[in-house]
């Protein structure tokens, strides 16, 4: 990874720079919240902003180059920073190349290289995968922005029918990967969660329930065992689109890794994603995901269930938007040895409206408030039950 | 659905009203109207025209120019855009380009050109190029008229971007008598597709 990163770095700096642009955003919060202890800080807590984080916080600084080469090639490299206290303060959370060849015929065929996101939730269609309707993400594409990331290739290839006169697209995509071993890690050990942290590459995050550690690293590879997805869309004009994925590490869930002290958990998923849009402003976006991650350790076999669905609603007014979304979530652990395992369920509301004042400045504020059930949070002394609000004042600058 | 009327017009020449309607009998604004005349009749003549790239949108999104005519791709947005078309009628691609670095574009052939842009995939705009000697768009109220035409056999094809008529094109063959004027009403069979829902946000990128 860090060689296909230094390629793209060597790239960026070539002297026959043809059309480059840099994206400069600062994102500030205001926020206030009576969470548990934040899973970034070894807690279970669910939201990114706990009781003892709140305040005046950095939202996201980010800066994004993007470059093209030639007539088809482009890059992207997208670094973030989330926190001053993060591990790799100022880090990369995608850098990938894209090779986009005129349409032929009606048909078109993507390569991406690199690490990106895959394509799988409808929320995130904003630049630097932002989320446009909330500023908390469902609790699926949380945990694909913590845990999920494409570092490897992925063909895409898309039938364009609108274009030829008929009332569909319709397209396949799929992709090989590597560095996704730790995946499921954290839907396993805190289960799942809601918030707009994106994983860095080189990042780590909290290891929960364990007490201080230096912190956990989500994206290595272990096993050397390439994982792979395959996806489909279907697209009606410009109103409907169905998108499938179906995701599988492929890890081998008996392999240890000791430079992070953690198994690869074997992981795979299905994710069915509607949108639908009308002409007078309104969206609706509904998603389910559903999968297992299992380890095998010397101790017996493990595995966790999890699955989520969710459901928006937006309205936009001009430059304003309003949203409001439902997630359900739970997660069942099985154990071949004593004790046995655990189990979460939950629920979440979350209530947004956002100003776009002009291409430069927008300002959002959220309300959330998430009911959790984690029978792991006896570990830690708490009780398993808990509701978590947390009220978010957003102001961002882009340049 | 087609119906002529005709009723006694001018001294002379022929006129002809075209009315395009929904299946509900509405009014179809903007359809395509090309009428080809009798044997002998010219094609009009080539023109110039331009296609500009506002606000990652074509503007104006359909225009129906004579074969043989140019048009230019000039870009006034701030982003590049990278216009291409795979239409049988003319192929072209126009690389990653801002203001208007390329030559105009010359159309030979009659038939339809899809244009879009590679970098955003909602640029969407039609070029009608024809051979026909009359042709336009309908207005408001969904007719549009030629006048001075010779009487004689003609041919007459109707298109718009957002139909879903069984064939591509309406068309129908039409008899014009001298000092006659014809209505020509054009029914469709099924509804237009919705209205594309318009520009999205700059920062919007699709993942």
């Amino acid at each position: 990874m860090r060689a296909v990163i230094a390629t793209a770095l060597a790239l960026l700096c070539a002297p026959a720079m043809a059309d480059g642009h840099l994206d400069l955003s600062v994102d500030l919060r205001l926020v206030g919240a009576d969470g548990r202890s934040s899973w970034l800080d070894d807690g279970l807590g669910k939201l990114r902003f706990d009781e003892n984080h709140d305040g005046l916080q950095v939202g996201r600084l980010r800066a994004a180059w993007n470059q093209t080469f030639g007539e088809t090639l482009n890059l992207r490299i997208d670094a973030s920073l989330w926190r001053l206290s993060d591990h790799n303060a100022f880090d990369l959370t995608e850098a990938y190349l894209e090779y986009r060849p005129y349409p032929k015929e009606g048909w078109r065929s993507r390569v991406r290289v690199g690490a990106f996101y895959a394509p799988i939730s409808f929320e995130h269609r904003a630049a630097g995968w932002t989320n446009p309707y909330l500023i908390s993400s469902s609790a699926i594409n949380t945990w694909v922005g913590e845990e999920l990331r494409t570092i490897g290739a992925e063909y895409s290839l898309e039938w364009l029918g609108t274009r030829l006169g008929r009332d569909f697209d319709l397209g396949l995509v799929a992709a090989i990967y590597g560095w996704n071993d730790p995946a499921g890690i954290l839907v396993a050990s805190r289960g799942w969660a809601l918030h707009d942290r994106q994983t860095t590459l080189f990042g780590k995050v909290g290891e929960p329930g364990t007490g201080p550690v230096p912190g956990r690293v989500l994206f290595k590879e272990i096993d050397h065992r390439p994982g792979y997805y395959v996806g489909a869309h279907l697209r009606y004009l410009d109103r409907v689109e169905l998108r499938y994925l179906r995701y599988d590490n492929r890890a081998d869930p008996e392999r240890f890794d000791p430079g992070i002290n953690d198994f690869a958990w074997l992981t795979w998923f299905d994710s069915v994603g509607l949108r639908f849009e009308t002409a007078n402003g309104w969206t609706l976006i509904a998603q389910w995901l559903a999968g297992i991650t299992e380890i095998e350790p010397d101790s017996g076999y493990e595995d966790w269930k999890y699955s989520s669905t969710f459901a928006l609603v937006s309205k936009a007014l001009g430059r304003h938007r309003i949203s409001l979304r439902a997630d359900w979530f739970d997660t069942d652990h099985f154990v071949t040895s004593w004790p046995p395992g655990l189990q979460e369920t939950g629920s979440a509301w979350t209530a947004g409206y956002s100003f776009e004042r002009n291409d430069h400045w927008s300002f959002a504020v959220e309300a959330m408030q998430i009911k959790s059930d984690v029978e792991q949070r006896a570990s830690l002394g708490e009780r398993p039950d808990a509701t978590e609000r947390q009220l978010q004042l957003q102001l961002r600058y882009t340049r | 659905m087609l119906a002529l009327a005709a009723w006694a017009g001018g001294a002379g020449a022929a006129a002809l009203v075209v009315k395009v309607a929904k299946p509900d009998g509405r009014p179809v604004a903007g359809a395509v109207v090309l009428l080809h005349g009798p044997p002998g009749s010219k094609s009009s003549a080539p023109a110039t025209f331009i296609v500009d790239q506002v606000n990652q949108t074509f503007t104006p999104d359909l225009i129906v120019i004579p074969v043989g005519s140019t048009v230019t791709f000039p870009n006034s947005d701030s982003v590049s855009h990278q216009v291409y078309s795979f239409s049988p009628t003319k192929r072209f691609q126009l690389p990653l380009y801002r203001g208007t670095p390329y030559p105009p574009v010359t159309f030979a052939n009659p038939g339809i050109v899809t244009l879009g842009c590679n970098i955003h995939d909602d640029m969407i705009a039609y070029l009608v190029v024809t051979d026909a000697e009359w042709f336009g768009r309908t207005a408001q109220d969904g007719s549009w008229t030629a006048s001075n035409l010779p009487a004689g056999d003609f041919r007459i094809e109707v298109w718009h971007p957002r139909m879903r008529e069984s064939t591509d094109v309406i068309e129908r063959p039409l008899k014009l008598e001298a000092a006659l004027s014809g209505r020509l009403d054009v029914q469709l069979t099924r509804s237009l597709r919705p209205e594309p829902l318009g520009v999205k946000p700059r920062s919007w990128s699709d993942y």
